[in-house]
């Protein structure tokens, strides 16, 4: 069944005691979001499957509760548990197992979101195309995530103009590669 | 589906790379939330991080690097054959099947360049690839050029010579110094190209 209710609409209807489908339309919706956030903040993608179950669980927990009250917020509420639980996370690895024995795991398989495919050969021919000084700066940011200031004192460029030669180069990037890899 | 306030690629590139501000940060990740074209969106510029990052492990790409950045390269169990050259100097090079990085440590003073380009020419000193205003770290006495491993690897024993020009304000041409690197074929393979 396709469920064609909005974020805040699918929050109301998990309040007032819905089905478990509409609990895994949730789900599928905002595990990959969550799962973003994980990679982003925990580097690891086990780490952000671990995060992506334990925020799942303490919103629709709060949805069901009704500690949750404005269904509107919902985006704002999971993202401050991310932020909570990310934190947590990285202080107590035990507390996931306590959450998952009391929820089971039959609706916490974490969702795979659909990554994009790269044309390595293209791609080697788009970063080739660009500028010296855009190549270097790609590709010293991107392959250990380099500060700013590091990769600015080695161009002798401000990190202000560095933003620009990065942003430029990651549009042409994009252009080249087609714009959705 | 469309988004109003769709974040461009580069901010979320910049989100990615940890380099917003902290309310900046706490804007895109709430639209984030809220917008699966843009958390899409940055799924593609995850995949093209993680490309990049892969290219420069594979070593193919022709460009120039920082000492910095070829130590941490190092770190991560990299193999890189080195050589230094001084300026006007030759050296004996190879590449084997075991490397994955070639370098070279090209010595050389640019201070008083406004732009400096690399030529790299064949045995004849008949240019075959030219990279425009290098990027050079102010005040160092090298300069470390990466070469393209995959084309190392397929290259034949052959001749090449390097050549750093310097570009006055005017625009005025003036050779800086000139390498020349005597590679030897150490991998089966043809004779020529």
């Amino acid at each position: 069944m396709e469920i064609e209710l909005n974020d805040s609409e699918l929050a109301q209807q998990i309040a007032s005691g819905s089905s478990q489908e509409v609990e895994a339309e949730l789900f599928s919706r905002m595990a990959p979001r969550i799962r973003l956030y994980g990679l982003r903040h925990l580097w690891d993608s086990h780490a952000a499957d671990d995060l992506t179950q334990q925020v799942i669980i303490t919103t629709l927990e709060a949805l069901r509760s009704g500690r949750l009250k404005e269904h509107d917020k919902l985006a704002s509420f999971v993202l401050g548990t991310c932020r909570m639980t990310a934190l947590d996370l990285r202080r107590n690895a035990h507390r996931q197992e306590r959450l998952l024995q009391q929820f089971g795991v039959s609706l916490l398989t974490p969702a795979e979101p659909h990554t994009p495919s790269l044309d390595h050969d293209r791609l080697t021919r788009c970063v080739q195309h660009l500028k010296e000084r855009e190549r270097t700066a790609v590709v010293m940011t991107f392959y250990n995530e380099q500060t700013g200031a590091e990769v600015a004192g080695f161009l002798g460029v401000s990190e202000a103009n560095l933003r620009v030669i990065r942003h430029r180069a990651i549009h042409q990037l994009r252009q080249c590669m087609g714009v959705s890899l | 589906m469309i988004c109003p306030d769709a974040i461009d690629a580069a901010i979320l590139a910049d989100y990615w790379l940890s380099l917003l501000t902290a309310s900046e940060e706490e804007n895109v990740e709430l639209h984030l939330f809220e917008c699966d074209l843009c958390a899409s969106r940055l799924r593609e510029v995850i995949a093209l991080a993680d490309g990049i990052r892969n290219l420069a492990r594979s070593g193919s790409l022709r460009m120039i690097l920082s000492e910095a950045f070829l130590d941490q390269v190092a770190a991560d169990d990299v193999r890189i054959r080195k050589y230094s050259v001084p300026a006007g100097g030759a050296v004996e090079c190879t590449v084997t099947a075991g490397d994955d990085l070639l370098v070279a440590r090209l010595m050389a003073n640019c201070t008083n360049a406004a732009r400096v380009d690399l030529s790299l020419c064949d045995e004849r000193g008949i240019e075959q690839v030219r990279m425009p205003d290098i990027p050079l770290q102010p005040g160092a006495s090298h300069l470390i050029y990466h070469e393209s491993i995959t084309f190392a690897k397929a290259m034949p024993s052959n001749k090449m010579i390097a050549r750093l020009i310097a570009f006055d304000e005017a625009g005025s041409e003036t050779l800086i110094s000139e390498y020349a690197f005597n590679h030897t074929r150490s991998m089966p393979g043809p004779a020529a190209w």
